[in-house]
């Protein structure tokens, strides 16, 4: 080859690549899904990514890889922007050597990883593989396993996003675990450590992938997924949306996107969405949907600890992190994998400085054998862990009730909320007042001679005493009480004073939350 | 294949809202229950008639009991 036929070899060669395999790319569109390629250009700005070491192939050529292995490995890796923000992503490629994880392959998701932890950027991972290339042996799990240490290294550095575009089986899937949020897709993707074949082996046990690991599964069930889409297009979308909230690193703030939604909006109707009696449920994403702006609330975990809600949405264009207890589901009411999903949610929102607003309905921690056996004491400290570490702005408010420790473990002012509103029809106790109130007067209502105006008039004189709007505000439980209506108003300029909050714990390696 | 109706929570029956019979859309309430002090809405899973309710006002529910049958 003369030296002037370098350039044109080498662009023949990368074209080759960039087109690829039009047999590979049919299966791939026939099961519905992009490839790699496509996915990458539909996440991407148009023409801004960059791809790195297209070329690269793998050094094992035992077991006929020497003629099989093919350039990019098996995994498309680069950066490129989305909204004209940078991100560094890789896009297993199932059209080359089925997105087979060779050694190389694994060693472009560490580049990737280890350099948008250098350089400040969120690094988005797409999975769709088949897995771990058997006949590259110990060299493969030692890669991932440097893969694993790439994402803890980056934790709370940057944003760590991963699609589960396909399946992800094995040792593959720990490392979607180690990253920030986890989405998949109805259908075509799949996570499990152990596959079908190995349970039945194994265990003699018959099961489909789809009900080992599939995405309702890991949406309802196991709290894997933070949110399924139905298709490859809308998954890449939701990443996108995602990515809106977040600042691109833990030094820097998110950005600030106005949406021309009045801050001073007063809500309306509120008194609809939240029932007078407490003893009916109601749906509190309603209340939120209506305090965000233009409606807009970006929930994750929807199908999973639905007692809990959790998400992002914006005030005044600036991003913040939604806890709501779901008074629709277990009452609201606190368990292990609320306190799971919840505590996780806080710890992210301070590693990427996204205050916290917390909206409180608990009527407790859940009660009975099976969440004391599995250990609610352990999980439910979590939450208190986590509200008491974050530093970030805390805004709590209460809308109805708040009873026992749960109050505590939604962020009480005790556990650093910055600043605590209550609703006018708030109840907060050790119990409820009519709780209180049997157990307190149990005699005299025996002899009572109208037992149950007695009753009554003890409840109302327990709750202004003890429980309700006037005993937070005088006791500085709260800092004001709220007129519904101006929940949104309140909030934001909450929010706006914290904006500058600083506070600073004292030095160590890092402290020891509960699991 | 009938879907089973199952309680989220243990609880008492408080009021069966849909008779054998009724078509329901998911997640149309079907019975509410009564548990720490509130009204648990138990949900259609699916859409389907119901075939049967094996429960009634009053009864006592243990978490994951099935309480009707959709078809």
């Amino acid at each position: 080859m003369s030296k002037s036929e370098i350039p044109k070899k080498l662009a023949a060669l990368e074209e080759q690549v960039r087109r690829g395999d039009e047999n590979e790319i049919q299966k791939q569109h026939a099961r519905g899904q992009l490839t790699a390629r496509e996915r990458i250009d539909a996440i991407l700005d148009k023409g801004s990514f960059v791809e790195e070491f297209m070329l690269a192939v793998t050094r094992c050529t035992d077991f006929g890889l020497g003629e099989k292995r093919k350039p990019t490995d098996g995994v498309v890796t680069g950066y490129g922007t989305i909204e004209g923000r940078l991100v560094y992503l890789f896009a297993q490629d199932r059209t080359v050597m089925a997105g087979s994880v060779g050694s190389v392959h694994a060693e472009k998701i560490s580049y990737v990883i280890d350099t948008a932890r250098k350089i400040g950027v969120p690094v988005i991972g797409l999975h769709d593989s088949v897995g771990g290339r058997i006949q590259e042996g110990l060299d493969v799990t030692g890669s991932i396993g440097k893969i694993f240490f790439s994402n803890t290294a980056a934790s709370g550095v940057v944003p760590q996003i991963s699609g589960i575009l396909g399946t992800c089986t094995g040792v593959s899937t720990y490392s979607p675990a180690l990253t920030d949020f986890i989405f998949m897709v109805e259908g075509t993707s799949q996570m499990f450590i152990t596959g079908p074949t190995v349970v039945k082996e194994v265990l003699g046990e018959e099961v489909s992938g789809e009900q080992l690991g599939g995405a309702k599964v890991h949406a309802r069930t196991s709290g894997v997924a933070d949110l399924v889409a139905k298709d490859d297009r809308q998954c890449l979308e939701q990443i996108g949306k995602l990515l809106s909230f977040l600042p691109s690193n833990c030094n820097q703030m998110p950005p600030r996107i106005p949406a021309g939604d009045d801050p001073e909006r007063l809500l309306e109707g509120v008194e609809g969405i939240v029932p007078d009696d407490m003893r009916k449920a109601y749906d509190i994403t309603r209340l939120i949907a209506e305090i965000v702006d233009n409606r807009d609330f970006f929930q994750l975990k929807p199908d999973f600890a639905k007692n809990i809600v959790i998400g992002f949405g914006r005030l005044d264009g600036y991003t913040t992190g939604f806890v709501a207890s779901q008074p629709l589901f277990l009452a609201g009411s606190l368990d292990i994998d609320a306190s799971d999903k919840a505590s996780r949610f806080i710890r992210f929102c301070d590693a990427f400085n996204i205050p916290v607003i917390t909206l409180v309905d608990v009527p407790g921690f859940y009660p009975g054998v099976k969440q004391e056996h599995r250990g609610i004491i352990r999980h439910g400290a979590k939450m208190l862990y986590a509200y008491g570490e974050a530093t970030v702005p805390k805004i709590t408010v209460y809308i109805r009730k708040g009873y026992g420790g749960a109050k505590q473990a939604l962020c009480t002012r005790e556990m650093g909320a910055d600043q605590l509103f209550v609703w006018p029809g708030v109840e907060l106790a050790m119990m409820g007042a009519e709780g209180a109130v049997s157990v307190l007067y149990r005699q005299e209502m025996k002899t009572a001679e109208d037992a149950g105006a007695f009753r009554q008039q003890k409840i109302d004189e327990y709750s202004e005493k003890f429980s309700g709007p006037f005993a937070a505000v005088s006791k500085q439980f709260a800092h004001a009480a709220l007129q519904p209506a101006e929940t949104r108003m309140r909030l934001i300029k909450a929010l706006r004073m914290l904006l500058n909050k600083s506070e600073e714990r004292p030095r160590r390696k890092h402290g020891l939350m509960p699991t | 294949m009938a879907t089973a109706v199952t309680a989220p929570i243990e609880g008492k029956v408080l009021q069966v809202v849909k008779k054998p019979g009724e078509t329901v859309e998911e997640n149309d309430v079907i019975i509410l229950l009564e548990a720490m002090k509130m009204e648990i809405p138990v949900v259609a899973p699916a859409a389907g008639t119901i075939k049967e309710v094996k429960v009634s006002p009053g009864d006592s529910v243990e978490s994951e009991a099935i309480l009707a049958l959709i078809e």
